[in-house]
């Protein structure tokens, strides 16, 4: 990018690329002391352009109709198109892996107090994706119109019937009938194939611009000054992006094999048979990324209508975290109190997850409450943790 | 070393997440299943619940008079050009189920349960509602039939010639373009509902089931209107393996691509490393 040729140097004339270029790659610094958790942000961009390439060549056979759906997917695309296959399988693994790239993300943001000041609007905007990322892959799931695409989408459906006075006229107006039924899978395709990836682009670009702005948090906390940036710091290119590039093609090492020899996790076998509105499968639930949450409606087994308030506050309030957390100290390191809960919060959320595919009776029901009361724990603990911490720093005792 | 600290951790609790909602969350889903195949020893190629025929060697010249006078009624034998009596529609309307042409039936059913269920094809089946009576034969005379229906059976049938003698009176596989000979409406009222299409049964059921379900319907199942068919091993394999080829056909496919990509991944692993290495020399 530095020798400027003919064209390279009219488009920066007029578009500014070389400056462009400096503010978001060869002179955007990033911090040294950051560990391979940091490459996760860029991995969430890999799978979801994969997606998207994907969900192209998959868009080209795919039929939204709930009469041929299902046979498109598993006679057209599976068997008919040369390598069909390996497109509905990566889009498949793809969907499934991006969740636990995400949550790796997530959790890695929430250890090192990246949503801490001045990083608010990166912890909002990520929020904010991973949200529309789940109602894409909700939406998606039905596409195949299997028997665990139509009942998992039936059930979570239902669940808007008991938000008050609109509920159950909300339910019809989200499906188009009485039943989840063509009209719910000609609008969900729609969603899923526009508006919800559109959104994903648009915050997407909002997430890195505001992360530019602020500039990554580090294992410390502890920010560099702009001076400290361009001497202590890393470019993100070439620097940082060579051992992206490293962390990049070991992850997908590890998704190929998944493609190609493990993809039973994200096909669940149910969904091989056609949807029927008039066979309920023995169990239903969710794909594994949402089975957490799903615990916790289910863990209020006593009533359904705290169960769902329950749900819903599971869903969104770690969006809350940079006001429930006001800490002065910055990164869990150095923080043992914070720590230990969050390693509670990730062991309770492994539970929930496992949980959530066992039949919700006798003794699972009653372990499914304790997980969901323990996964609010955490959130209203960090409060009480702050105002510690407050004492110590102020007292002089910690950093 | 810190790094591989981390990722040690991250693949554990992976793993972790894995065993639970795989094998844990199956093991417990299925545990009724795995407790019948286990307290039934399925498949049971023996039908061991049936009980042993005490007679004679059939006699296959007794069993072709006896299929004349008991069966032809019903059943057309067309390679010994006995027609059917009426076209399947009819039968269908009428039985509720098109009846087999007996031509090639014994090649691919189980001797010991082909007795059995001439006897009672109520109990055999494990059908209460199973079209076809009992017709009053002993044990001797159903013996005969089966020695008789034995020796103008096929000897060799593809698996796709068994799947079509055995499966397709009730069920389609529409994917190969074989439908059932049995009109929907007719399995409605006669099944309770019209029985699931084969073409990707296998990655819905997978091996186990379908090896015990075939084997032993109502014993996987409860309630179920699938009857007790009585496989012989040998067909019963051939028609699964046939199974699981036309709902995978590209697994040899897969295999290889599969390798090639892992292979390509390597290569790149070795690249990036080197790349980083060189970047990272000057910086610390």
């Amino acid at each position: 990018m530095e020798k400027k040729g003919g064209l390279m140097k009219w488009l920066d004339d007029r578009l500014a690329i070389t400056q462009l270029w400096k503010v978001m790659m060869s002179e955007y610094y990033l911090p040294k002391n950051i560990n391979f958790l940091w490459s996760f942000g860029v991995l969430t961009m890999l799978v979801f352009v994969i997606l998207v390439i994907t969900g192209i060549f998959l868009l080209m056979y795919y039929k939204p109709d709930a009469k041929l759906a299902f046979d498109s997917v598993n006679k057209t695309i599976m068997m008919d198109v040369a390598y069909g296959w390996v497109f509905r399988h990566t889009h498949a693994v793809a969907a499934s892996i991006m969740f636990l790239v995400l949550y790796i993300h997530m959790a890695r943001g929430i250890y090192y107090g990246s949503f801490k000041p001045p990083r608010e609007v990166v912890w909002i905007t990520g929020y904010i994706l991973f949200v529309l990322m789940s109602a894409t892959a909700f939406t998606g799931y039905l596409l195949p119109w299997g028997q665990m695409s139509y009942w998992a989408a039936q059930t979570i459906t239902t669940l808007f019937e008991k938000i008050p006075f609109i509920g159950p006229d909300l339910v019809i107006w989200i499906r188009g009938n009485y039943i989840v039924a063509d009209a719910t899978l000609t609008r969900f395709f729609a969603l899923h194939v526009t508006l919800l990836p559109a959104l994903i682009l648009v915050f997407t670009a909002v997430h890195m611009y505001a992360v530019r702005i602020v500039g990554s948090n580090n294992e410390d906390g502890i920010p560099l000054s702009k001076e400290e940036k361009k001497e202590k710091g890393i470019p993100f290119w070439p620097v940082f992006i060579s051992k992206e590039f490293f962390v990049m093609s070991v992850f997908l090492l590890f998704f190929f094999y998944l493609v190609f020899f493990n993809y039973d996790f994200a096909m669940d076998p149910i969904n091989f048979q056609p949807a029927n509105y008039l066979q309920t499968p023995p169990h239903i639930y969710p794909e594994w990324y949402f089975l957490a949450y799903y615990e916790v409606l289910r863990g209020f087994f006593f009533s359904q209508n705290l169960g769902l308030i329950a749900f819903v506050a599971s869903m969104f309030i770690a969006l809350f975290l940079p006001w429930l957390d006001r800490s002065p100290i910055v990164s869990g390191k150095h923080r043992p109190l914070f720590r230990f809960m969050w390693w509670i919060f990730v062991a309770d959320f492994l539970f929930l997850t496992i949980l959530g595919k066992l039949p919700p009776t006798g003794f699972y029901a009653w372990l499914g409450f304790v997980g969901a009361i323990v996964f609010f724990v955490f959130f209203f603990s960090l409060p009480i943790i702050s105002a510690i911490e407050k004492k110590q720093v102020a007292s002089g005792g910690k950093q | 070393m810190k790094e591989l600290k981390i990722l040690l951790i991250l693949v554990v609790i992976v793993l972790i997440g894995y065993w639970g909602i795989e094998p844990l969350a199956h093991s417990i889903m299925h545990a009724d299943i795995e407790k019948a195949i286990e307290e039934y020893h399925l498949p049971d190629f023996k039908f061991s619940d049936l009980p042993d025929p005490k007679v004679n060697p059939g006699d296959p010249a007794k069993g072709k008079e006896a299929v004349k006078m008991f069966c032809t009624s019903c059943h057309g034998v067309k390679v010994e050009g006995i027609k059917a009596p009426m076209d399947p529609k009819t039968a269908a309307a009428s039985f509720g189920v098109v009846p087999p042409d007996l031509s090639n039936i014994a090649a691919v059913l189980d001797e010991k349960f082909l007795i059995n269920f001439l006897v009672n094809p109520q109990k055999a089946t494990e059908n209460p509602k199973f079209a076809m009576p009992a017709l009053g034969l002993n044990e001797q005379q159903a013996a005969d039939i089966t020695a008789y229906l034995k020796g103008i059976a096929k000897k060799h049938m593809t698996p796709k010639e068994k799947l079509v003698e055995a499966c397709v009176r009730c069920h389609s596989v529409k994917y190969q373009k074989i439908y059932a000979k049995t009109p929907a409406e007719n399995l409605k009222k006669y099944l309770g509902k019209v029985p699931p299409d084969l073409s990707v049964i296998y990655k819905a059921k997978g091996e186990e089931y379908l090896q015990a379900f075939i084997n032993r319907p109502s014993k996987i199942l409860n309630g179920t209107k699938m009857p007790r068919v009585g496989l012989d091993k040998e067909s019963q394999e051939e028609i699964i393996g046939y199974l699981e080829k036309i709902a995978d056909p590209h697994k040899e496919q897969r295999k290889k691509v599969g390798l090639y990509v892992l292979l390509y991944m390597l290569v790149m692993i070795g690249l990036t490393y080197a790349w980083k290495k060189k970047i990272w020399k000057n910086v610390h």
